[in-house]
């Protein structure tokens, strides 16, 4: 039995240990597949490690960071104490099932049989690594539905006693994430227990268009998982630390129900290269994929909007005068903003990858390594350090160690990170792939992929130091920290009660029938068109070429 | 600050207007004819070695089906040569894990699926000449990046 400060203290430093981790993989693998950069580790490590660092930052670092969010901002805001034994179970089984599926990678890299674990953190079948793998996988999935459970749980005992009141921004953006998530997790729940760990264990032989389907299901919608929480920071916090308002809730509610709506019809744009899908479902998803990005375009438009009147009222004149007027030195403002930039960034890019016939220019090219890099890498990533600075005195009980140190470490992020994924963008336009340890194809790689993966390893590096910087300004702190007041979660998100009524926004239940209405459209005729032709079941393999079960 | 006379809503629409552009030109390019995999075929592995045989098939006037197996890790044939080719039938398969098929410079660029024949028609412009490098971009194992193989098109 935990109580809710115990959860957050847990789950967002775990979550900074596994960011830690998931960083030193990325800078091994930067550096070893990059041309002419040294080898730091052999060709069956790599993957291994890449496949770590994916596990670790995709999915864990920003799963264990949202765990503690949401209780923080739902405790604060909501005032009910949620069910300790429902946090309890979920905290323990996401650790659990961490230690879990890091073994076959941590433990076969320590013993240097690599291949245990490298099946990368989209783990596609028929490449199959140790069942650990997945179980642990699925037990970290058990523990988030456990975890959704307990938010609700509360949420529901709120509404009972608050009928026709507005639900407070930061918990619709947390119901917003959960509730994403639900949608999303029955594809990779299906995917992993009925056809992945069969096969890693016995053999199973399984669909691989039908579990890549299944996958993207989950895949795309896990993108939301993660973004939901940025955004909602951006609208909670940027009022809070301009000392000004929102320029508009209703707008800011209004992007989270699309994003309720349209973030999990959409996984097929993951899929246009995939033979076998008829062209007209990849068209409609394109379409949807364009309605789920109406969310991040509001988005935009309420944060600037909010960002300039608050530069208008500290003095700043003229089109662009309100810029300089923001506090640019402040490292939580610095971090969101900034964070709130790269989103600009990755979303362009997004509307090209969403376009079908454009996407098949770019996938699987290092276009995609440097458009996701800019959105979890980027917008969230930074946004969730910001968030970290805010938060130190209220998780460790001391303020930042060094403030001149996380005055600069935002922009050294934002700086390498735009340096890496541009050059990365364009080097996919190169068709440059991504996921490969060499890049010299006997000779005939074209001339331009060398200097672009060059540019791109000085801006990764940039960001990995930057990544270190925050990482030890986080350990010293408990050490060299000053002790801070004592702050509470109302005070810092401003919740005081507010009474304002209901409208359509807050009709949540409402919102989630559309989505499966939406969902059940968007799929029923690439699943019926998939069964139909018949299947075509493969056998598993090892990424070391090996058939374990003939 | 709320409502100011709604500018949200001013601000999506001209989102919405440039999005249907770009969804009708999508839309338009389809029609102009979309050179990518949609066309596929099941092919049990069992029967695949007697079925699908690796190779180039001159259809004349300018035609070409070329059938190539993706593997761990290469393709069969590894090279293929084509005499001013108007029109190539691509037609690729795997019968161990899922490879890709990129054609580096154009957008070629297609995933091949265990127990599938990918199916690819591709009308090279007259600009593309001399060794096409063709590379797997899908992870294959631990052989992945020597995975390539070469598409020589003469004019």
């Amino acid at each position: 039995m935990i109580s809710e400060r115990a959860f957050i203290r847990v789950s967002i430093i775990f979550s900074y240990i596994v960011l830690a981790l998931g960083g030193l993989f990325g800078f091994l693998q930067l550096v070893s597949r990059t041309p002419r950069a040294p080898k730091l580790v052999d060709e069956s490590q790599y993957y291994a490690i890449l496949t770590g660092h994916g596990v670790l930052l995709a999915i864990l670092w920003t799963a264990f960071f949202i765990l503690g969010l949401a209780v923080f901002v739902v405790s604060s805001e909501l005032g009910k104490p949620f069910r300790r034994s429902l946090l309890a179970v979920s905290v323990i089984l996401a650790i659990l099932g961490t230690a879990i599926a890091s073994y076959p990678i941590i433990w076969g890299l320590l013993i240097g049989e690599p291949t245990m674990g490298a099946v990368l953190y989209t783990f596609y079948p028929p490449l199959t690594a140790h069942p650990a793998f997945y179980i642990g996988l699925a037990l970290v999935l058990i523990g988030s539905w456990v975890f959704a459970a307990s938010v609700f749980d509360v949420f529901i005992r709120w509404r009972k006693e608050n009928r026709g009141i507005a639900i407070p921004l930061g918990t619709f953006g947390v119901l917003a994430t959960l509730i994403i998530w639900l949608e999303a997790t029955p594809g990779l729940a299906i995917e992993v227990l009925y056809d992945l760990i069969p096969m890693s264990l016995f053999g199973k032989r399984v669909d691989v268009l039908l579990d890549r389907t299944l996958f993207w299901y989950f895949g795309h919608p896990l993108v939301y998982f993660w973004l939901v929480p940025a955004i909602t920071a951006w609208y909670a916090l940027i009022p809070r630390i301009l000392n000004t308002e929102l320029y508009s809730t209703r707008a800011a509610k209004l992007a989270l129900v699309i994003f309720i709506l349209t973030s999990t019809p959409v996984g097929l744009h993951h899929q246009f290269a995939d033979p076998g899908l008829n062209v007209a479902w990849k068209y409609l998803h394109t379409v949807l994929t364009f309605a789920v990005s109406l969310g991040s375009f509001l988005t935009a438009f309420n944060v600037i909007m909010t960002l300039a009147h608050a530069g208008i009222l500290r003095g700043g004149s003229g089109l662009f005068g309100w810029i300089s007027r923001l506090p640019w030195k402040d490292p939580v403002f610095s971090s969101i903003t900034l964070a709130f930039i790269l989103l600009g960034l990755g979303g362009v890019g997004g509307i090209v990858n969403a376009s079908l016939n454009l996407n098949n220019v770019v996938h699987n090219t290092t276009w995609v390594v440097g458009h996701f890099h800019t959105t979890v890498g980027g917008a969230v990533t930074l946004t969730f350090i910001g968030i970290s600075y805010l938060l130190a005195p209220v998780l460790l009980g001391r303020s930042i160690a060094s403030q001149p140190m996380a005055r600069i470490q935002p922009y050294l992020w934002f700086i390498g990170l735009v340096v890496f994924s541009i050059a990365y963008h364009i080097a996919g336009i190169y068709s440059a792939p991504r996921r490969t340890y060499d890049y010299s194809y006997g000779g005939l790689s074209p001339s331009m992929w060398e200097p672009l993966l060059q540019i791109g390893m000085i801006g990764g590096l940039i960001f990995w130091i930057s990544g270190v910087l925050f990482i030890s300004n986080i350990l010293l702190t408990p050490f060299i920290g000053r002790p801070a007041p004592k702050l509470d979660g109302a005070s810092i998100l401003g919740a005081n009660g507010s009474n304002e009524k209901a409208t359509l926004l807050d009709r949540i239940s409402l919102w989630v029938i559309i989505a499966v209405i939406l969902i059940i459209i968007a799929y029923t005729l690439p699943i019926a068109e998939l069964l139909g032709r018949g299947l075509s079941p493969a056998i598993c393999i090892t990424p070391a070429g090996i058939k374990p079960f003939t | 600050m709320e409502n100011k006379g709604g500018r949200e809503f001013i601000w999506i629409a001209s989102v919405v207007v440039v999005l249907a552009i770009f969804l009708g030109s999508i839309a338009y390019a389809l029609r102009l004819g979309y050179s990518v995999a949609s066309e596929v075929s099941v092919m049990p592995l069992e029967k695949a070695a007697g079925l699908f045989q690796p190779g180039v098939k001159d259809l004349g006037d300018g035609r070409y089906q070329v059938d190539i197996i993706a593997f761990l890790w290469g393709f069969r044939p590894a090279r293929v040569e084509l005499n001013n080719p108007r029109e190539i039938i691509l037609r690729i398969y795997s019968n161990d894990v899922i490879h890709g098929f990129q054609i580096v410079g154009t957008n070629v660029n297609v995933m091949v699926i265990p127990g599938y024949i990918a199916t690819v028609i591709w009308r090279p412009p007259q600009n593309i000449n001399g060794t096409l490098l063709v590379i797997c971009n899908e992870y294959c194992g631990i052989g992945h990046s020597g995975m390539y193989m070469e598409i020589v098109i003469k004019r």
